[in-house]
């Protein structure tokens, strides 16, 4: 399975028709095949970062389902789609996702994908994008053992967050060395706590041996504070 | 078919372990199946850019044969290769592209070489264009109309013509976004260019330069020397 990550650089002007157009047209036109289905629909919170960015991640079955969406987008019945949202924003950066070995999220029947647009509340979402200066095997393995193994047992009351998929970026698609965590935030206090208090990490106990042995492998990241609209399929 | 287009920061010291891996490890793993085959090797040629900058351009048969490829670096045997590339290169950025309704077709994989050649370095102007937001399809009319043709006449100003014309697909990349692959046959028209304002009759009301201005207007040129091993020249 593939999953198409897109950030959208949306405008402003038109981030209503934009979001209207994503749940009318791309996940209703993807609700008439099985090739296909939206996962969620992100708006980066404003505040946190770059104004009218939109993130979604659509899956796919398989490359040849890839292909044929694809190829509907260029010279098929979505071109009309395609044109309408290229032209309520600026740019689009794409990217062809492979979930991780020990990722969560792996095959997703796409049949229980909801696609009815119901609303619900909303989730806020942390999604991390690192870099890493050693090979890219080593940052995921890091992400494994020693963040989300240890991360998974803090007491529910005291967990920050819920690593719900893991991905790294498919062949020639974005840039290598990349890999992903969508997180999703379980405790908005403690998110409110690792903003606004100052940390200095004890490299003998976790989360400071973490810090310390990232500090090997990478020091660039990236953290979006992401917020699923009412309609998400996922949230 | 799809064409994987990668731009390489290689480590400045690593620059003939990167080109070795390219040219024994991943031109000659390609070769042992039909899925993929890489195309070409070229060097941003220094002085005009950044340094130690490589990009690659490796076909693939369709989306198939794109996971299948995808796979076998993410966790199959290509991973070593993908790892030991990791250690030569600050990193990569890829796009994967298809080709435009008026591109000329591309060579069958079953023709492109897979055993080093030698020949002279071919030198060529590749043009990455970002159409203003809704004007990619018009662009892309407006180009093959307009843009192609002038390159090909007989009194073109730039003695080049295009080997590949290409657009992002959904998910492999910066859209909107056409890649024009221009294969350079004369060295002092390109100097020249360099060396000369354009003129009003290039530039001037009702020239392809002046209208399609209400289609894009930022565009960038880089200047690419294929190896001397490269698959196709």
């Amino acid at each position: 399975m593939l999953f198409v990550h897109e950030t959208h650089q949306v405008i402003g002007r038109h981030a209503g028709e934009f979001e209207d157009l994503y749940r009318l047209g791309w996940m209703g036109a993807l609700a008439e095949g099985d090739d296909a289905r939206l996962l969620w629909f992100l708006n980066h919170a404003m505040g946190s970062g770059p104004a009218y960015q939109v993130v979604t991640i659509t899956a796919v079955a398989d490359g040849r389902a890839w292909e044929r969406l694809a190829a509907r987008m260029v010279t098929g019945d979505l071109v009309d789609l395609a044109t309408r949202l290229d032209a309520m924003r600026h740019e689009v950066e794409g990217k062809l996702l492979l979930p991780v070995a020990w990722s969560a999220l792996q095959a997703i029947d796409l049949t229980v994908v909801p696609t009815d647009g119901a609303e619900h509340g909303l989730s806020l979402y942390m999604q991390d994008t690192g870099w890493p200066d050693a090979p890219l095997d080593d940052y995921i393995e890091l992400w494994d053992v020693d963040y989300w193994r240890v991360m998974r047992e803090t007491p529910p009351e005291r967990r920050l967050l819920d690593v719900q998929a893991c991905f790294q970026v498919g062949h020639g698609s974005g840039i290598r060395p990349e890999a992903i965590l969508m997180q999703k935030i379980m405790n908005v206090t403690t998110l409110g706590n690792l903003l606004t208090r100052v940390e200095r990490y004890d490299a003998t106990t976790w989360p400071g041996t973490y810090m310390a042995k990232g500090l090997e492998i990478r020091d660039q990241w990236e953290s979006k504070l992401l917020r699923t609209s009412a309609w998400s399929p996922l949230w | 078919m799809l064409f994987v287009h990668q731009v390489h920061q290689v480590v400045g010291t690593e620059a003939e372990r990167f080109e070795e891996a390219f040219r024994e490890g991943w031109m000659e793993s390609l070769a042992k199946g039909s899925d993929a085959r890489l195309l070409w090797y070229f060097d941003l040629a220094h002085g005009s850019g950044l340094a130690y900058r490589v990009v690659t351009v490796t076909a693939v048969e369709d989306g198939a044969a794109w996971e299948r490829l995808a796979e076998q670096l993410a966790w199959g045997d290509l991973r070593s290769w993908a790892r030991h590339l990791d250690g030569l290169q600050h990193g990569s950025t890829g796009r994967v592209l298809t080709t435009l309704p008026w591109s000329p077709p591309p060579v069958a994989l079953a023709d492109v070489p897979t055993e080093p050649v030698e020949r002279e370095p071919v030198m060529y102007m590749e043009d990455t264009m970002w159409p203003f937001p809704g004007k990619l399809r018009e662009y892309i009319v407006a180009a093959g109309a307009h843009y192609r043709p002038a390159l090909e006449a007989e009194g073109s100003q730039m003695k080049m013509h295009i080997e590949l014309a290409l657009q992002t697909v959904l998910g492999g990349g910066r859209s909107p976004e056409v890649i024009l692959l221009q294969q350079l046959s004369s060295l002092p028209r390109l100097l020249h260019l360099l060396t000369n304002d354009l003129t009003a009759a290039v530039v001037g009301p009702g020239s392809w330069m002046d209208e399609a201005l209400a289609l894009r207007d930022q565009w960038r040129s880089k200047l690419l020397r294929t190896a001397p091993w490269s698959p196709l020249p």
